[in-house]
Formats: C-alpha cells, sequence, structure tokens
C-alpha cells in the first residue's frame, strides 16, 4: 500500500484510499484541465499512524457516550491533542518529503494542504468546511506537521456532530489529504453548475471575491455574482458588491492574513467579464465530463506568461438539486393541444 | 353590465378624466364614434385596462389611417372569440384618446363559457396545425389573387361627358357609379387582406407561447431571445429584398457601371440614364425581374399612408446599394451567414434538450419545437405578403382615389384625403359622383377644404401631446396570452409605467433586452424613414420603431435602440439576425437621446447608458 499519490491516479475505485477531494481534482486532471500540481497522501497512511500510535483505541474510547454537543466538544479536545503529542512514523515522514520537493521552488514551495474526507460520498453530503484547510505552507517539515492537522480536524466538533447525523461512526472513518501548490489567487470563489435557488439547469452560478477564496467560503464577504447561460456562456446578470475584506498572503508575516479593502476599491468587479465566461467554460466541461451538477472552488492565479488564469481548486457533486427526483413538467401522456390550452390560461401576475 | 371585478391594486387615470390637447378641440369629429370613450359605456370601459398601442400605432392617428387598426380590430377578435375560440381571451378592444389609440384585451370571465371554448379550440385550431403547410400555401394564393385584383382595380375619371365605351359596349353603368364601386372595392380589399392577416396568426402564437411557457418553466433564466433562437428559421422574406440589394451590387462591378450606380444625383434620375445605357442593359433587366414584389417593401410598418415603399422611393435601396458596392470592392463578403444561423439553432436547441431533467420532459419540449418551427414561417412571412406587398399597392391605388377628389374639387391636394376617414370620403364620393350626375351644386366643395384645414391645425396640437401609457384599473393579474407576446405587456412594464420599477440612474434608460451584446458609440437619433440616409458607418441607430425594410440599416449600424417593442418585434428580430446588441422599448429613448451623444447599449440587461461627453 502507498502512501503517496499522483493526483491524476486518484480514480473513484480509490475512493477509500484517498477521500472526495483527492477524486474529484484526479477528475479534472485527467480531463486536462487546469489543476494546480500536487499529491494525495492515502487514508492508508493514516491508518498506519493511528494503529502505530495506538490512536486508533484511544479514539474509540474518547467517543464513546460522546452525544451530546458539549460532550463532542470535550472529545474532540482531547483526541486532537493526542494527535498533536504524536510523531510521524520515519518511512511516511521521508516519502512525503520526497514527494513535496518535487513541486520545486527548491524544497520550499508553497503549498495548500488540504483534508480530503472518505465520508463526504458516503453520506451524500458535502461535509462543506467541517474539515480543515491550511494555506501557504512552506518547507517539508511544515507540511508535515499539517498532513497530522488535517488528519487531526477529522475530529472537529462539527465534524462529529455531522458523523452522528448521518449515522457515521467516528472511529472507523479515514481521512486523505491533498497537497498542492498554492495559487496566489488574485480573486477565487466558488460555482455552481445550475442555479441553487430554482434549480436551472441552464445556469452557472459564479461567486467572487478578491484575494483567496476563504472569504467567500467562509461567508465574510458579500461577493460579486454572476449568472451565465450554460448554453450560449452568455452574461445573464451579474451583482458587484462591496467587497471590504481580501485574504491575501503577508510575506512579512509570512502567512495568510486578512486585509482591509480601502473604500474606493470595494466595488470594483472581481472579474473582468472574459474572466467569469472562462470560468463557466471551465465549469461546463467539468460538469459534462463528470455527468452531473458540480459544486465548484477556483482561483484565477498568475499563468505563465503573466496572464490572469483560471485554476480549479476542487469540484464536488451538486447535492441539493441533485438529490431532488425531478417530476416531469408536463407529462407527454397529454396531448399538446392540452397543454396549449393550459399554457393559454396561466394568468400574468401584475402587481 | 359588469363582470366580476377582478381584485384592482393600482389605478392610471380613468380616461373620461383625460382633458383634451391644448388646442385639439374637435378632434373625436375626426374618427368614427364607436373610438370614442361614452357616457353609454362607461361602466365597461371605466372598469378596464387600457393602454397606449405604442407597438404599431405609436403615432398621432391620420382619420384616414385608422382604417388599419380598424382592421385588425375585427380579424384579430373575431379569430380569438369565434372561429378558434381562444379559451381564455375575446379580441382586443379600440379607443381613440387625443389621436392615439389605446386598447384593451376583453377576457372570458366565466370558468364555464372558457371550458366550453375548450372542446371547440382543440377542434379548430388541431385541423389547422394539422394541415399548415398546405394552408399556408393555399393562403399565399389567396393573398397573390387579392393583391393581383387591387392592381387590376380602376379608379376611372369623370369628365364633362362620360366616354363614348359606355355606349358602344352596352355597359349600362357610368363612369361615377365605377368609382363608387371602386371606393367600396378598395375598401373591403383592405379588410380581406386583414381577414387573412389574422387567418393563421393567433393560432400560430398559441404554439408559439406553449413553446415559451415550458422553456421558463424548464429554465426560469432563460433569455426569451434564446427561446425564439430555437425556433426562427434563415430563410425570412424580410431579407430576401436586402439580399437582393447586394446580388444587384455584385452584378454592378461584374459589369463595370459600378461608378456609374455611385454618382451622386436622385437614383430616380440615374435609373433612368441607365435605361438608355447599353453597358447597364443586363444590371437593368435583372432588376426589372426583382422589383416585383421585392420593391413593395415598406420603409415603416405598412400601417399609414407615409410609410412609403422603396418603389415610391427609392432613397433607402440606392443608399444600401452604393454601399454594398463599396464593401464588395473593399472586399467584405455580405453573405448573410444563413448556414451559422441554422447550426446555432440546432446547437441550442439540442443543448437545452439535454439540460432537461428526465425523457418525459424532453418528449414534451420535442413537440413543443416542432409545433413552433410549423408555425414559424407564417409568423415571420405574412407582414411581407399584407403590411408589406399589398399595403405597397394599396396606399398607391388609394392615392388615385385622392385625386379624383382634386379633381372633382373636393381637396387641395391627393394627400388631403388622408385628414377624412374612411366613412367620410365614401360620402364625399357619394355627394361627388351625385352632383357630377344631376349636373347639380354640390356643397362638399366647400365643406372638405374648410374641414380638412381645420383638422390640420388640430393635428399639429394633438403631436404636442405625450400620450399616457395607460388608462384604467390595474387588475391583479391578466389572463390574457398574447399581450405579453405581441405588445410586450410585462409585469415589469405596467410596474415602471405606475411609477413601482426599479429606479434607474438619471443617464440611464431601462428597456427590454431583444439581442445580447454591448456596444458603445455615437448615437443617431432617426424618428421617421426618410431620415434614414443619413445614418453613418458605426452608428447605433435609436428610433421610435424600426420596420424590416430597415434592413439595410443594420448592416451600418452596431446598436439598435427602439422607444416601443417586445421581443418578437421588428428590430428584436433583425438585430438578432445581424448580430447586433439591441434594446427595444424603452418608452423614452428618442426623447432623452440626441444625435451625437455618445451611448452604451447592453442588449443583455437592457439597460442604455448615455455616456458623459468626453473632452
Amino acid at each position: 500500500m502507498e502512501y503517496i499519490l499522483p493526483l491524476e491516479d486518484c480514480h473513484s475505485h480509490f475512493a477509500e484510499l484517498v477521500g472526495g477531494k483527492a477524486m474529484g481534482l484526479g477528475s479534472l486532471l485527467r480531463q486536462e484541465l487546469p489543476v494546480p500540481a500536487g499529491f494525495a497522501v492515502s487514508t492508508h497512511a493514516y491508518r498506519e499512524f493511528v494503529e502505530v500510535t495506538g490512536l486508533d483505541r484511544a479514539i474509540e474510547m474518547n467517543l464513546r457516550h460522546a452525544d451530546s454537543l458539549e460532550q463532542q466538544r470535550r472529545a474532540s479536545e482531547r483526541i486532537r491533542s493526542l494527535f498533536d503529542e504524536s510523531e510521524l512514523p520515519k518511512s511516511f515522514v521521508l516519502e512525503l518529503t520526497d514527494a513535496y520537493e518535487q513541486l520545486g521552488h527548491k524544497g520550499m514551495a508553497p503549498v495548500a494542504v488540504r483534508s480530503s474526507s472518505v465520508s463526504e460520498d458516503a453520506a451524500d453530503a458535502s461535509f462543506a468546511g467541517e474539515h480543515d484547510t491550511y494555506l501557504w505552507i512552506e518547507g517539508s517539515e511544515a507540511v508535515a506537521k499539517n498532513v497530522l492537522r488535517c488528519w487531526s480536524s477529522l475530529f472537529t466538533p462539527q465534524a462529529l456532530s455531522y458523523f452522528q447525523q448521518f449515522g457515521l461512526r467516528a472511529g472507523e472513518t479515514a481521512m486523505g489529504v491533498v497537497v498542492q501548490t498554492m495559487v496566489a489567487a488574485e480573486a477565487a470563489g466558488v460555482m455552481i453548475t445550475i442555479d441553487p435557488l430554482s434549480g436551472d439547469r441552464s445556469q452557472i452560478s459564479i461567486e467572487g471575491s478578491c484575494g483567496l477564496g476563504l472569504a467567500v467560503v467562509g461567508g465574510e464577504v458579500t461577493p460579486d455574482r454572476y449568472f451565465v447561460d450554460k448554453v450560449t456562456l452568455d452574461i445573464r446578470s451579474r451583482m458587484i458588491s462591496p467587497k471590504s475584506i481580501a485574504y491575501r498572503f503577508d510575506s512579512m508575516a509570512g502567512e495568510v492574513r486578512r486585509f482591509d479593502v480601502p473604500e474606493d476599491e470595494q466595488l470594483k468587479p472581481c472579474l473582468t467579464e472574459q474572466e467569469v465566461i472562462a470560468i463557466a467554460t471551465l465549469g461546463k466541461q467539468v460538469e459534462r465530463s463528470l455527468g452531473a451538477a458540480q459544486d465548484i472552488e477556483w482561483a484565477l492565479g498568475q499563468g505563465a506568461n503573466g496572464s490572469r488564469d483560471v485554476y480549479l481548486l476542487q469540484t464536488r457533486p451538486e447535492t441539493v438539486w441533485s438529490k431532488k427526483k425531478a417530476s416531469p413538467l408536463a407529462t407527454s401522456q397529454t396531448s399538446i393541444m392540452d397543454r396549449l390550452v393550459g399554457n393559454m390560461s396561466v394568468p400574468m401576475r401584475i402587481v | 353590465m359588469t363582470t366580476d371585478q377582478p381584485n384592482v391594486v393600482h389605478r392610471f387615470s380613468s380616461p373620461f378624466d383625460v382633458e383634451t390637447a391644448s388646442g385639439a378641440e374637435g378632434w373625436e369629429q375626426m374618427y368614427p364614434y364607436y373610438f370614442h370613450f361614452s357616457e353609454e359605456n362607461k361602466e365597461w370601459e371605466d372598469g378596464m385596462l387600457w393602454y397606449q398601442d405604442g407597438v404599431h400605432h405609436p403615432e398621432v392617428l391620420y382619420p384616414f389611417d385608422t382604417i388599419t387598426h380598424e382592421c385588425w380590430r375585427t380579424a384579430l377578435g373575431q379569430n380569438n372569440s369565434r372561429i378558434f375560440a381562444i379559451p381564455p381571451a375575446y379580441g382586443i378592444e379600440q379607443r381613440i384618446v387625443n389621436g392615439y389609440l389605446y386598447i384593451a384585451a376583453v377576457p372570458v370571465s366565466s370558468e364555464q363559457r372558457m371550458q366550453e371554448r375548450v372542446e371547440v379550440f382543440v377542434r379548430r385550431a388541431g385541423d389547422y396545425y394539422a394541415n399548415w403547410d398546405q394552408i399556408f400555401d393555399q393562403w399565399k394564393a389567396k393573398m397573390v389573387d387579392l393583391i393581383g385584383k387591387l392592381e387590376e382595380l380602376e379608379v376611372p375619371q369623370l369628365s364633362r361627358l362620360d366616354i363614348e365605351e359606355i355606349v358602344t359596349e352596352r355597359r349600362g353603368i357610368s363612369s361615377g357609379w365605377k368609382l363608387v364601386e371602386a371606393y367600396n372595392a378598395v375598401i373591403e380589399n383592405m379588410f380581406t387582406a386583414w381577414q387573412y392577416h389574422f387567418e393563421m396568426l393567433n393560432i400560430g402564437y398559441a404554439a408559439f407561447l406553449n413553446l415559451f411557457m415550458f422553456c421558463k418553466q424548464a429554465f426560469p433564466g432563460i433569455k426569451d431571445e434564446l427561446i425564439a433562437q430555437m425556433v426562427a428559421g434563415s430563410e425570412l422574406l424580410f431579407f430576401r429584398p436586402d439580399d437582393e440589394l447586394k446580388r444587384l451590387a455584385q452584378l454592378g462591378i461584374d459589369l463595370g457601371i459600378a461608378d456609374k450606380l455611385r454618382v451622386s444625383r436622385k437614383p430616380e434620375d440615374i435609373l433612368e440614364d441607365l435605361r438608355h445605357d447599353p453597358a447597364a442593359e443586363k444590371w437593368i433587366e435583372s432588376l426589372d425581374e426583382i422589383w416585383h414584389p421585392w420593391f413593395y417593401f415598406s420603409n415603416g410598418a405598412g400601417f399609414y399612408h407615409h410609410h412609403r415603399s422603396w418603389i415610391d422611393d427609392l432613397t433607402v435601396p440606392w443608399t444600401a446599394l452604393t454601399g454594398y458596392i463599396d464593401r464588395l470592392e473593399r472586399g467584405e463578403n455580405l453573405a448573410r451567414p444563413k448556414q451559422a444561423i441554422l447550426d446555432r439553432r440546432e446547437r441550442l436547441t439540442s443543448e437545452y434538450r439535454e439540460l432537461l431533467p428526465n425523457d418525459e420532459d424532453r418528449k414534451v419540449f420535442d413537440e413543443n419545437i416542432k409545433l413552433a418551427r410549423l408555425v414559424a414561417p407564417y409568423i415571420e412571412d405574412h407582414n411581407f405578403y399584407v403590411e408589406h406587398w399589398h399595403h405597397t399597392v394599396w396606399w398607391n391605388k388609394i392615392r388615385e382615389f385622392g385625386d379624383r377628389l382634386v379633381e372633382g374639387g373636393f381637396l387641395e391636394d391627393r394627400e388631403d384625403m388622408f385628414f377624412m376617414n374612411r366613412w367620410e370620403v365614401g360620402q364625399a364620393f357619394a355627394d361627388m359622383v351625385a352632383s357630377w350626375a344631376s349636373g347639380g351644386p354640390s356643397g362638399g366643395q366647400k365643406i372638405w377644404k374648410k374641414k380638412v384645414a381645420d383638422r390640420k391645425r388640430i393635428f399639429d396640437a394633438l403631436h404636442n401631446w405625450t400620450p399616457l401609457p395607460a388608462l384604467g384599473p390595474v387588475p391583479e393579474e391578466i389572463t390574457e396570452p398574447f399581450t405579453v407576446m405581441l405588445w410586450g405587456i410585462t409585469t415589469e412594464r405596467v410596474r415602471i409605467w405606475l411609477g413601482l420599477g426599479e429606479a434607474v440612474g438619471e443617464n440611464e434608460i431601462q428597456g427590454v433586452p431583444a439581442s445580447p451584446g454591448i456596444a458603445e458609440g455615437r448615437a443617431r437619433v432617426v424618428l421617421n424613414s426618410s431620415d434614414i440616409g443619413t445614418i453613418e458607418q458605426g452608428e447605433i441607430l435609436v428610433c421610435p420603431i424600426t420596420a424590416p425594410s430597415w434592413g439595410p440599416v443594420f448592416s451600418k449600424v452596431q446598436a439598435a435602440v427602439s422607444d416601443i417593442g417586445g421581443m418578437m418585434s421588428h428590430a428584436a428580430i433583425v438585430s438578432r439576425e445581424y448580430g447586433l446588441p439591441a434594446v427595444v422599448g424603452t418608452g423614452t429613448g428618442t426623447r432623452r437621446i440626441k444625435t451625437g451623444d455618445m451611448v452604451r447599449v447592453d442588449g443583455n440587461t437592457g439597460l442604455v447608458t448615455i455616456l458623459p461627453k468626453s473632452s
């Protein structure tokens, strides 16, 4: 069993081995879509780690009777501190370091270390934001430390209550991790390849803000919104909002930090029209190749020749509308004449 | 009698409270009694929502020209009400206020009556859909026959002694009576043309509406024009005259007479010279071949006597022709991208189809598309036969009657006849012919000249009045399937009229997005078709309404803005065809934008912005 897998090898039959996020990125890469370079840390690495360290038994003990929110909070605290105190196996650290150093930048490539839980598909739920992601991590030691933190984020209080709600046993699940080159995003956000409000399948809905995607995903700004026709890729409508904060890398502090945006720049659209269309085009492509509506994270970063290029950071199946069984709008059992009469008789509301 | 009053939530002013436009006292006597709001019908009339028909009749109505809306009042109405029994809708009523046409949809207010009508509609409309193409072929033959009869119609002159043939051919009928008969026939001919106009139109629109409603339900955010594009053909008759001009431009170059066509003289004079020029023989031959019917193309909607056609004034086609020669010489390809349009139609249709969630919906979608495409050629082409070809002949024929009135001393000028309504012209002929027969004096000679002079004054006063967009109570909802499609009366529109709409900025004008894309450029405000020669390459056309024959203009401008119109209006269709951004139904575009202003036209959102003047 391997600890590390190239992202493009993360097929769906490895779901148990790499988790949902890695699988999504693998499918994008195999379509030759723009995804930042990186690799997946397998759940095998996680399982071996908790076994060797005896954490598996400690987890189970701590989770017993963790039913109330308060009990879950305390169990989470105890389990996560046990992770922090444990040592990673040498053989794993060697492989991880090797894979990381291949990302270039003389072994100091800034990367994102992201949780890739195997529970996402098991529950047919998004688990959005239940586990952790660490941005702008540099150096193999820091990467290893954050892989460990990702693992322990399997046991955040919110994840524990989510598990309980969907009837999953936290002790039996496992965590994969994705390590990916950081996109120094000038703008970032999410897109859903339908209209999340009406379920309109002919629409791609894009939300974006300046800087890293954190502000949008975390709901810290009202993002700019763009609605694009999926067939023609024309913009149907747009709403530009004042975006008062942005997350960027602070090179002095060596970390990602929240910046205030000067008032006169807040209303500047975060995307050009061409960029909106480029993002939507990718969304359409992803939905087509994966055969279902998608919920996608994207970022606009520096491309090879200084241009602003779109990168896809994550994709997962849209879970709300896709689960609804769409009942036919009009049954073809009725004659077209009946439908004609019906449609003529729909009143137009004036006020 | 009042029907159940629907829930009224807002109210425009009552038609009975509208004051006579200043200086236009006596305007009522220009129009027949049945176009007036009256004390006798007050209760019913005061319960209806009336809106100004800015789509088809945006101008002050010449008394004679009221014949066109009188024609459609009956023709549209009968097909809804009595023939095809459109379940929820009777016809459209008409009234005139200060010279402007107001219309109101008459609903079928009882549920039971509506149910009775369903069965009739299904049977009768179903019969037409089942035999559509064949009926349309017969329809074309009927129209061509009707136009032929109109062209043959003689409008005899009256002489002191009647012509010899009355005796030698034992006719028994005088030229005077022939003239009375001819007038009756020409009026009947117009009404018949409009009977045909609506024969297939209402049920055609019903098929369109069916597809629109389905698509809006399946894809709530889909733009109206995309639904239209899934149906539109690429061979509309509207484009044929323009295509013929392009062909003539190429032929002119091939024959080496391009410069002769381009000399700056009146086109009619150039043509006269070319008729004697051996080098131009083939070109003239080619022009003569297509002249009838492709130059019987109105520069307006064809509804009014002053909407002249290419055959009446060659300025429009000639401007286009010489423009095409210039562009061909520069190596431009002028062919319309017909295949690209068809390809796009197929791509849109199959991609939206694929997005439907299940096979059941796809099956219904296919049926709806099929029916809408079946009716589309009629919807697109009937105007050419009626408003262009037929009306071009008709308005010219009518002018011959004007000549007779001038010769009889009833009018100063043939054009003055348009200040009389159709009944009054009939009376004048009765009077003129009777006094010609008896040899006695006719009072009409003095009466009509005086009335016309008076009416010209009234007419000017009416021009200065700005019509209110709507009158009467606003019901909570309207069950009238065609109002939205034909007149663009949407919830948003009524809200804007009521001042409830979203406020737009001082330099912004909100209209209906009709053709996607964004353009910025210099505005050219064109109030009537005689000014379209002034348009320069790359300008943005701002007009009250556009007509299909403005086609050539669309190859010059980079965007279009109109005061009136909906998603199926001519400006919208033509702009989509030419790939130009267009915003229609702005209401006030021509008043707020001045020629020379820099404007931005957003055909995606319907917003027109007047840009600040740069130094």
